[in-house]
């Protein structure tokens, strides 16, 4: 993920460590200077997400990484790049909580992501990777979303991801120097009108006219960033909904029930917000149930039963405080719901 | 006098549990310590049956485990 920012245009990075990403962050320490870019450990995550925002304004490509605890931290100023209309990427690699709670991985801040977390009506693309050749494919993509809508991106990973080894192909790197130009940034105001980055506007009008328009934009992505894919669901009369490495794990669910004659699939949301509604609405008026399975408590499960809108069954089946569900667990909760 | 023994570098280790899976000798186990990065590694849990197989060894994709063998004694000695 480190080399992926890198070779996405990321020159400014700034953590602090908390495992499961401290390899992030050392990666960051020995690579960052040799692309001309800043490596800074922040004395907290509260100061590193506040580098972001000031390098962001600067117009650089910047990221931020951390698990849970950091990220509850770092909330604040993501409200403030979201209320800015500041371009960052964010990297949560998820761990067991609340609280300190532990380092194995897990779903938990799937609410948090989604739904805010920080305070004021601002959203966040949430891009949740199934595996490491994704997870490159996903932080060069959070960048290019985050310069095209002017917001934080969040890489929604979780502690197996983050100790993971996989090959991968590295895709060419971009170079900064030929991205769009950022006309809003502070760049120097020598022969220009001076750029204002804020978020704060003390005229409810003025606020309003922000809010609205940046509004639209997210309604512009709901409509066009949409991302999922579907896994033999073609002929399936019960569909597994999970995203990251649960669904890894519910493909081999679905080798183990088709070979015992149980037509299964699975939808697996590439984006968890915009959450594709839409395709999972299309196939629950086609199957028998839609088992939502997370590494929490039922987070995900609430989109899943809005997209489907009792259209058919949407039972659970989670594990919580780090563990990870078996194949066997989850082949034995799939069978109550084939017929 | 086992005929293999490893030697897990607890701090590569993060505990996946890969080797536990693989050891055809039950061997390893979990330790009750925990490394810096707070990981709970792994550790020999039944050392007189290492076979020196270094089937851990293979599998660990942190390459956490050094694997020794006993030389071979000639007949008799």
């Amino acid at each position: 993920m480190a080399e992926a920012a890198i070779r996405g245009g990321c020159r400014a990075y700034f953590g602090y460590p908390i495992t499961p990403q401290n390899e992030l962050l050392e990666y960051m320490s020995a690579h960052m200077s040799k692309a001309g870019g800043v490596f800074i450990q922040a004395e907290s995550e509260v100061a590193a997400i506040n580098m972001c925002y000031g390098a962001a304004a600067a117009g650089v490509r910047t990221m931020t990484s951390s698990s849970s605890p950091g990220i509850s931290l770092k909330l604040e100023g993501i409200s403030y790049l979201a209320g800015a209309d500041l371009p960052c990427v964010v990297v949560n690699v998820v761990r067991g909580g609340p609280g300190l709670g532990n380092i194995a991985p897990a779903q938990g801040d799937y609410f948090q992501a989604t739904k805010g977390g920080g305070h004021g009506d601002y959203r966040m693309i949430v891009l949740g990777p199934a595996t490491i050749p994704e997870s490159v494919e996903l932080v060069m993509l959070a960048f290019e979303l985050a310069d095209k809508y002017r917001g934080p991106v969040m890489v929604l990973a979780d502690g197996m991801l983050g100790q993971m080894m996989e090959p991968v192909v590295l895709p060419d790197p971009v170079d900064p120097a030929t991205l769009p130009a950022k006309t809003w940034a502070l760049t120097g105001a020598r022969g220009r009108e001076p750029n204002i980055v804020t978020s704060f506007y003390l005229d409810p009008g003025e606020l309003s006219a922000v809010d609205v328009k940046r509004q639209g934009r997210y309604r512009q992505i709901e409509e066009r960033e949409v991302r999922y894919e579907e896994y033999q669901t073609a002929d399936a009369t019960v569909i597994i909904a999970a995203y990251g490495s649960v669904a890894r794990i519910a493909r081999t669910v679905i080798k183990m029930a088709r070979s015992d004659g149980i037509k299964l699939g699975l939808l697996r949301p590439i984006t968890l917000w915009p959450f594709p509604y839409a395709p999972l609405r299309a196939l629950a008026d086609r199957v028998d149930a839609i088992l939502t399975v997370e590494m929490n408590a039922g987070q995900m499960l609430e989109d899943v039963r809005l997209a489907v809108a009792e259209r058919t069954e949407t039972p659970f089946y989670g594990e919580l405080g780090g563990l990870v569900p078996s194949p066997r667990d989850i082949l034995r909760e799939v069978k109550r719901y084939a017929r | 006098m086992p005929k293999g023994t490893v030697i897990i570098d607890k701090e590569r280790c993060k505990g996946c549990g890969l080797c536990l899976l693989f050891c055809p000798q039950d061997v390893l186990g979990y330790s009750t310590e925990h490394n810096l990065s707070s990981y709970n590694f792994v550790c020999m849990k039944a050392p007189e049956r290492c076979t020196g197989c270094a089937l851990c060894a293979q599998t660990c994709p942190d390459i956490a485990i050094e694997v020794y063998r006993q030389k071979k004694t000639q007949e008799g000695d």
